[in-house]
């Protein structure tokens, strides 16, 4: 069965003999051989077999392995692991609500938890038992043998340990070569130099030094700032195939990237054919007397539903350059004079903020003209200004100035006054009308229009308001001379609408 | 130290009273070694190289199109509107299923001391690591953003600030997964370790010895390192044997915690790891019918062997067929109509094709078995276990594709129809399993030697036993 049989080593005086070893060609042999070997009292013997032979833990004497401990506690390190993990991320940490599951759901973090505790017992396993085995280790004096080779393919060798009690080298091989093996010879311990060679210790810390430099570049990048755009390993859709404004593509006949809307789009909630509401004309009166400039108007609003931004502009540009005109020259539209709103408390409250906001920096809260851009514009450009018109001058009262044109004056505007179209929707500008009128009476009301029982009521209040600005108007006198004109203007104009009433 | 071989290299025939022999030949532990070291010593057949080089160009063809896919999306799958699981998610069941045998033969046959295990575990350990490869390759690329699939661990991010939904049966597949490579890797690698010593010590180039050198991490075949081996071998064995069976268990949750009709069924996780198991060993047969020519060792694995996993074969193939009719029983015992109407769909809708070629091969094709003859004659077993394979791909494009693309809704019914791309992805997942695993006939012992041997000295042992005995007389 063996071919050429290598000579036995020869020890020299000067090496240290690590233990003998005999070799035996079959599984039985050796088995007898260990049982003896045990009996004789050595407990540091081992056998080298190419497979594992059984009992040869109890012929050898060889105590059973805490490894099943190692991976039961690794197996259970997993299992609280993932337990923990799962209840931390999605029951306290992140919690999200899908299905109504519960957020610590026992039976959805199974499947989890079965699998990190199989995969730890089984790191526990396989490092401990590597571990316990003192593996890997690629320098043994076994092989320094060249018959040990044969260990791995056919040939099972006992040895018996230099450093057992028992041992002494002549009488291990005595024993061995009497229990029928062959070539028993010593091993001696292996004395090639345990130094790493410099090359090998250089071209590691070469290339354990060159593995940092990606990194090293990834985390520099992270940190810097520069002028080139980034790099793009994935695209990542950060580059959509869609246009932007402005540019040009081939799919279109037009060559516009940007689609206009389809003539007579609408959207979505400003479907609305009542022109009379949008311009304040009767428009079947006008189509009776100007019917082209009728028709105008009608296909201006149209257009305005089309596309209002563009549209209002061109809208505005043309009433303004008509209006004034037609004012002039004694207009004849049939302007409505009904407020098509229903009025109530809210309209008239919606058309007083809205006024606040919009009309009475010019016309002033009071609707007397002198807001704070007049007062301002009389000081610096006195020539040229035009100053707002006064809410309460007759002919801006209903029978003159009727309600269909105040509402076409916000909306496009006159003189200095520019359209309110864009910024106040068609509904406030009734409602701003309704409260300009509600002004107008307020301004030229007398005590009589005032229900019965709240009289007494306005007239304390009167009383009042005289009272604190009389003690206003001393406080004032006694303080410096210059106390604004503007606030004693406000004063007396608050005064005398005090005593218009 | 020979035995006596009744019927030359057939080890098939059961004397009573006597085990037929796992090891044919006028072997030794030598032998052993020889047959099973020379395949990776010497240089390499005609039939290994051909075949090497088809499976080069196939995996490299995959890899073109997984660069494709990264670069251009997910849309250049077949995978649309109501079918958003498919082609990849068939592929991935079908190789996670494959790898099933490997861990079977060596964990569960283990556990339960089934020797003739012991010539086939290492080519079918390998086999579930390659599978295992290929079949991540598709969830991978599946989430679309490939390159971050890695937020599919729960790491604390600091670009996320969110963790992964553990509810979710899609993140039990990553851990499932994961783990179930990773356990079958150490198992494998475990395993190996004294043969990749024999390899260390038979070499004669010393770049070879440093190599096998590394890896055998200074193996000595000391007794003390055996004992814990071994006790290390059987504690991964019975942590691997529950972990085959969750891991395609999990696998059957992505559809069956669904309310997709078809999907929906308490019956997936058993049925799905029986079909694993049927798929796997049809792919052992594959693998090992050819391989045991080519390579000579026919001594090593024997008829036997292949007949008891022939027997595995039909025992699983009347589970799966089982199932089948347990589903459609079910379907209608249960009286939902979606649910009813998801199979005589699968079975008569506009996948009927697909439907019956699982059916004629899955659950027709594996009968033949019940004949000695057949399971003892190599080509039929090859034969057989390749209709198995398509079978069982086609079991997962079944399930996958007739469920979605026919649920509630009519309106949202659709059929599928694979790329170009999804065509080349199947197949090149083929060409990467071969290229690795002829990587792996060449350049590790496809045997386990140490095994063998084991069950050899057991053999000669009682031979010796029996012989002695007849003595007595």
């Amino acid at each position: 069965m063996t071919e050429s049989q290598p000579t036995p080593q020869t020890v020299k005086d000067d090496q240290k003999v690590h233990g003998v070893v005999a070799e035996f060609t079959d599984v039985d042999s050796l088995l007898a051989a260990c049982r003896r070997v045990r009996d004789a009292g050595y407990t540091k013997a081992d056998a080298f077999t190419p497979f594992p032979v059984h009992g040869i833990d109890t012929a050898l004497g060889i105590k059973p392995t805490v490894l099943p401990w190692i991976a039961l506690a690794a197996g259970l390190t997993g299992t609280t692991i993932a337990l923990v993990m799962q209840t931390w991320m999605n029951g306290i940490d992140y919690q999200y609500i899908i299905s109504g599951k519960p957020f610590i759901s026992l039976p959805a973090f199974i499947p989890v938890t079965f699998e990190l505790t199989i995969l730890l017992a089984s790191f526990g396993t396989f490092f401990g038992m590597w571990a316990l085995n003192g593996l890997p280790k690629f320098s043994n004096p076994m092989f320094t043998s060249p018959r040990f080779d044969r260990a791995t393919d056919d040939t099972f060798f006992l040895f018996l340990d230099a450093k057992d009690a028992r041992f002494d080298e002549a009488g291990a091989k005595a024993l061995l070569s009497e229990l029928g093996g062959e070539f028993v010879e010593p091993v001696v311990e292996d004395e090639t130099s345990k130094v790493i060679p410099k090359g090998l210790l250089i071209g590691l810390a070469t290339i354990i030094f060159l593995s940092f430099i990606p990194a090293l570049a990834v985390l520099r990048m992270r940190v810097t700032k520069s002028g080139s755009p980034r790099f793009h390993i994935f695209p990542d859709m950060d580059f959509s195939p869609s246009k932007d404004a402005q540019q040009t593509t081939t799919l279109f006949a037009d060559g516009r990237a940007m689609r206009p809307d389809v003539p007579g789009t609408v959207r979505r909630g400003d479907l609305d054919w009542d022109v009379n509401f949008k311009t304040g004309i009767d428009m079947e009166q006008l189509a009776t007397i100007d019917a082209p400039r009728a028709a105008q108007l009608v296909a201006l609003q149209d257009d305005v539903a089309v596309d209002e931004d563009d549209e209002v502009a061109e809208a505005d540009a043309a009433s303004e350059e008509s209006a004034p005109a037609a004012d002039e020259t004694g207009d004849n539209t049939p302007w409505l004079t009904q407020n098509p709103l229903e009025l109530s408390d809210e309209v008239l409250a919606r058309g007083q903020q809205q006024f606040n906001i919009y009309c009475s920096v010019c016309h002033g809260m009071n609707g007397r003209g002198n807001g704070l851009v007049n007062r301002r514009a009389q000081k610096i450009l006195a020539t040229t200004w035009t100053p707002p018109s006064n809410m309460h001058d007759p002919t801006l009262y209903a029978d003159v100035y009727p309600d269909g044109k105040l509402f076409s004056t916000i909306t496009n505007g006159i003189r200095k006054m520019p359209g309110y179209a864009s910024q106040i929707k068609a509904k406030d500008r009734w409602a701003v009308v309704a409260y300009v009128r509600a002004l107008q009476a307020s301004q030229n009301a007398s005590l009589e229009d005032v229900p019965e029982g709240k009289r007494s009521e306005i007239e304390k209040e009167q009383a009042d308001v005289q009272a604190q600005l009389k003690a206003a108007e001393e406080a004032t006198a006694d303080s410096a001379e210059e106390s604004s004109e503007a606030s004693s203007d406000e004063n007396s104009e608050a005064s005398s609408d005090e005593n218009n009433e | 130290m020979s035995l006596a071989i009744p019927n030359g290299l057939d080890n098939s025939n059961d004397r009573p009273g006597q085990r037929a022999p796992l090891v044919l030949g006028d072997t030794n532990y030598h032998s052993i070694t020889e047959a099973v070291c020379k395949i990776a010593e010497q240089p390499p057949s005609r039939a290994w190289v051909i075949g090497f080089l088809v499976a080069v160009h196939l995996a490299t063809m995959l890899g073109l199109c997984i660069a494709y896919l990264i670069y251009t999306g997910v849309g250049v799958w077949g995978n649309r509107a109501p079918i958003f699981w498919g082609w990849p998610i068939v592929n991935f069941v079908f190789w996670v299923g494959i790898g099933h045998a490997g861990t079977l033969i060596s964990a569960i046959l283990y556990l339960f001391r089934q020797e003739w295990r012991t010539s086939i575990n290492r080519t079918a350990e390998a086999m579930t690591i390659f599978a295992v490869v290929c079949a991540g390759t598709f969830p991978g690329i599946h989430v679309g953003r490939a390159w971050l699939a890695f937020w599919l661990a729960p790491y604390p991010s600091l670009n996320l600030w969110m963790w992964p939904q553990f509810r979710s049966p899609l993140l039990w597949d990553v851990f499932a997964v994961s783990t179930y490579a990773t356990v079958s890797l150490l198992f494998w690698y475990m395993g190996m370790v004294p043969d990749l010593a024999t390899f260390r010590d038979r070499s004669k180039n010393p770049f070879r010895r440093a190599i096998y050198g590394v890896l055998a991490l200074g193996w000595s075949g000391s007794s003390r390192h055996w004992m814990r081996y071994e006790k290390a071998y059987a504690l991964l064995a019975a942590f691997a044997a529950p972990l085959v069976l969750s891991v395609h268990t999990i696998v059957s949750f992505d559809f069956a915690v669904s309310q997709v009709p078809g999907w929906h069924t308490t019956i997936f996780p058993p049925y799905f790891v029986a079909g694993a198991i049927f798929s796997g060993f049809a792919m052992v047969i594959t693998l090992m019918v050819p391989a045991r020519t080519i390579f000579n060792i026919e001594k090593l694995i024997t008829i036997r062997h292949l007949e008891n996993m022939c027997k595995i074969i039909l025992t699983t193939g009347l589970i799966v067929g089982l199932a089948y009719g347990t589903e459609f029983f079910i379907a209608w015992y249960g009286q939902v109509p979606e649910e009813k109407f998801a199979f005589i769909n699968r079975a008569f809708g506009p996948y009927w094709w697909a439907y019956w070629t699982m059916i004629a091969c899955n659950v027709i094709s594996p009968n033949i078995f019940w004949s000695k003859k057949a399971r003892t004659t190599p080509w039929i077993m090859f034969v057989v276990s390749i209709f198995v394979n398509i079978g069982m791909w086609f079991e997962r494009f079944v399930i996958t594709i007739t469920s979605l693309s026919r649920d509630y809704l009519p309106s949202a019914w659709a059929y599928f129809s694979p790329t170009w791309v999804d065509w080349c992805m199947l197949i090149g997942s083929f060409g990467l399993f071969f290229t690795l695993f002829l990587l792996f006939c060449r350049l590790m012992p496809i045997v386990n030697m140490a095994e063998t041997k084991a069950t050899l000295a057991k053999e000669l042992h009682m031979a010796h036993a029996d012989h002695s005995h007849e003595g007595d007389h």
